[in-house]
């Protein structure tokens, strides 16, 4: 600086030599590249958030989309007077049923030119127990007896997976489930054109099943249960929750003891939720009996958990109420309560909204806690059949029928643990769908 | 100040106190803020406070409606008397007090409900309207009185934080009029406000004298000029000089008042 001023006779302070708007000045430069690299890197992150976010909804639909078709055998039949008569009058009679079916199929197979010889018990390990199926659809409906009738027939998991070509002949081992001959047969419906997918609404509507029917499961039960248990959760929580964030950010005295209850809180949302798992386990089921595995004491323990987060969010927008709201409802004259009931709480119903379905869906998804009081593993075989049952009765819930699945040894589960997720994910986009809706009504322009 | 309309100052010789105050401190935490003021504001007058910022003013005129109590570090101490009653009683309800003494605000803040809501909400709370066409009947009294009927009887449904700054401070003494108030605060009511919007405001200050008494806090000297009838000027904590705006800006005793208003402090 002071070289370029030297040179100048008037001798006046000249603080920049010789500064031309047109080119960019090293420092200046510097702050640009900094400003460029800055955006580069957010550019960065929210590429690799968007790229996971796609492989995992790609991957999640790829696996969970089979849970919701299943493998069926669809057999035209009918059933003759005599012949119902007939296998009425065996000793065996599903086994007369079977044959009679059997009989159906290989007629149906000599149509088209096939040539497979088999039996009972492969219909059993392809299609389960059909004879039983069909003697009790008889005996139901006697009047069907003569007519044509359409059936549909699930296939067993391993057939579905046979021609999926996850399963393929040197893997089968001759067994209780498959033969490898059997899989001759599912060529030949093949060929027949009579085995197909169809869409399952048992896997949405369905109870759980044991380990050895996977085709069977289907996750409605636990779906109740965990509508039971959020139904808990937004009850107590809810009314709790923002009745304690109002007395303590608005009527509490400030002292240590307030202070304390402060920490405290943001210490709980911080806790694993394992522990709450315990401490429901110590005190709703071990000291007050409650019964176990039911939506009421996963309930009573996901309020615990959700109260924290509830009491944080709903403090928080109180908080953000800004305070010449308060001082304008003070002013004409409204008590204290009138200001927060008439003017802050209106005011912060959407922040409060919003950590409520945050709180909810961490709760929705929340398996740890479930594990200790007895509702992972349960399996789910049953609908509650009113209010009361579906509080009391043992079930289970969505987040840990989906681990219940995927820690089965058949590999079946694991498609029926990714078409749970599928469940459970639009669980909560309409929940946060129905968030969103109710804070655009609540929202006021200031 | 030259091109405002010269108000007509006919002093009330005193003849009313309305609210007089004896040796009152405020304390928040371990700062005094007001030090031992003594001022008696006389009823159906404009009395202006002017001062420095943070020479206590705005403290002092929450006082007057207790809105310090809001404030858990603010302590009040002395005596402060509305019509001869002690308003720092343990009988007295702040709420009630504060229907009897309105306040307008620095900023504009009305709430985020329509124009008709907003005046409306403090006669509903005190049950001062029976029916609804009494209540029509107050909102539309309340902003006649406030200038804004002419242009708000239209929208009335509208939200009241659509309108503009001036309209909304106006919107904002309607509401504190609507509840029938003796006594109306005005903490700086039109410093955030165009010269337009506070040539209303002031003239509107100035017809609302006949109803009540007016305390005004104000950053601007011409205002208190235009304005007030009475001025007290504060600096650091004390009230330094209490009297006729005439005198004060003509022939102040106090030399730290006549360092102020020449622009000398402050």
């Amino acid at each position: 600086m002071t070289d370029a001023t030297s040179d100048l006779p008037s001798g006046k302070p000249v603080t920049t030599a010789h500064a031309s708007l047109l080119t960019e000045s090293p420092k200046m430069k510097k702050r640009n590249a900094a400003e460029a690299r800055f955006k580069m890197y957010g550019i960065f992150a929210i590429t690799l958030g968007l790229a996971f976010l796609i492989f995992l909804t790609f991957s999640i639909l790829r696996n969970g989309i089979p849970a919701f078709t299943q493998t069926v055998v669809n057999v035209e039949f009918t059933l003759t007077q005599e012949q119902f008569d007939e296998a009425e009058s065996k000793m065996l009679k599903t086994a007369a049923y079977t044959e009679i079916f059997v009989n159906n199929i290989t007629e149906q197979f000599q149509e088209r030119g096939l040539d497979v010889e088999f039996d009972g018990g492969t219909v059993e390990r392809l299609l389960g127990k059909v004879g039983g199926d069909l003697r009790s659809f008889y005996r139901d409906n006697p009047s069907q007896i003569g007519q044509p009738v359409d059936f549909q027939l699930s296939a067993a998991s391993r057939v579905e997976r046979y021609l999926q070509g996850k399963l393929t002949r040197d893997m089968v081992v001759d067994g209780r489930f498959l033969e490898a001959a059997d899989l001759d047969v599912v060529d030949a419906m093949v060929a027949a054109g009579i085995i197909g997918t169809a869409w399952d609404w048992n896997f949405i509507t369905g109870t759980d099943t044991g380990v050895d029917n996977p085709g069977g499961a289907g996750i409605g039960a636990s779906v109740i249960g965990s509508f039971f248990m959020m139904v808990v959760v937004l009850l107590l929580s809810l009314p709790i929750g923002v009745a304690a964030s109002i007395y303590l950010e608005e009527f509490a005295p400030k002292n240590r003891f307030t202070d304390l209850i402060e920490v405290n809180i943001s210490n709980l949302a911080a806790v694993p939720s394992i522990v709450f798992g315990i401490l429901g386990l110590a005190v709703f089921i071990q000291f007050a009996h409650l019964p176990q595995s039911a939506p009421l004491v996963g309930g009573l323990v996901l309020t615990l958990m959700t109260l924290p987060t509830i009491v944080i969010s709903t403090r928080a927008s109180l908080k953000s109420v800004p305070p010449s709201i308060r001082d304008a409802a003070l002013g004409v004259g409204a008590s204290k309560m009138q200001s927060v009931f008439h003017h802050v709480l209106p005011l912060a119903m959407p922040g409060i909204l919003t950590g409520t379905i945050i709180g909810l869906a961490q709760a929705l998804g929340e398996t740890a806690p479930l594990l200790l009081i007895g509702m992972v593993g349960y399996v789910a075989r049953e609908y509650p059949d009113g209010i009361a049952s579906g509080l009391l009765d043992p079930n289970s819930a969505m987040p840990a029928q989906i681990y219940t699945w995927a820690a089965r040894s058949d590999e079946a589960f694991f498609e029926k643990a990714w078409g749970g997720i599928i469940i459970l994910l639009i669980f909560l986009l309409t929940m946060n769908i129905i968030a969103i809706i109710l804070r655009r009504r609540f929202e006021r322009r200031w | 100040m030259n091109d405002m309309t010269p108000i007509d100052r006919k002093m009330s010789t005193m003849q009313d106190v309305k609210i007089s105050a004896k040796g009152v401190q405020v304390y928040y935490g371990d700062t005094h803020a007001i030090k031992d003021v003594d001022v008696d504001i006389a009823d159906k007058t404009v009395t202006a406070f002017i001062g420095p910022s943070g020479c206590g003013k705005s403290t002092f005129l929450r006082c007057l409606n207790r809105m310090n109590d809001t404030i858990d570090v603010a302590r009040v101490m002395g005596d402060i008397r509305i019509d001869g009653e002690d308003i720092y009683d343990a009988k007295v309800d702040p709420v009630q007090l504060r229907a009897k003494v309105g306040m307008v605000f620095q900023k504009p803040n009305p709430f985020p409900k329509s124009i008709y809501d907003n005046v409306a909400y403090g006669p509903k709370i005190h049950g001062l309207a029976r029916n609804k066409a009494e209540l029509d009947d107050i909102v539309e009294k309340s902003l006649r009185k406030a200038a804004l009927w002419d242009e708000a009887k239209d929208r009335l449904q509208a939200p009241g934080t659509g309108l503009s700054g001036g309209q909304q401070q106006r919107l904002c003494i309607a509401r504190a009029i609507a509840t029938a108030p003796e006594v109306l605060l005005m903490d700086e009511p039109c410093s955030a406000l165009d010269p337009i919007a506070t040539a209303q405001v002031e003239e509107l200050i100035d017809e609302l004298r006949q109803s009540f008494s007016v305390v005004i806090v104000t950053h601007s000297m011409q205002q208190a000029a235009r304005v007030s009838q009475k001025t007290a000027f504060f600096h650091l904590g004390n009230l330094v000089e209490y009297d006729d705006t005439d005198k004060i800006f003509t022939n102040p005793q106090d030399p730290r008042t006549e360092s102020y208003i020449s622009g000398r402090i402050g």
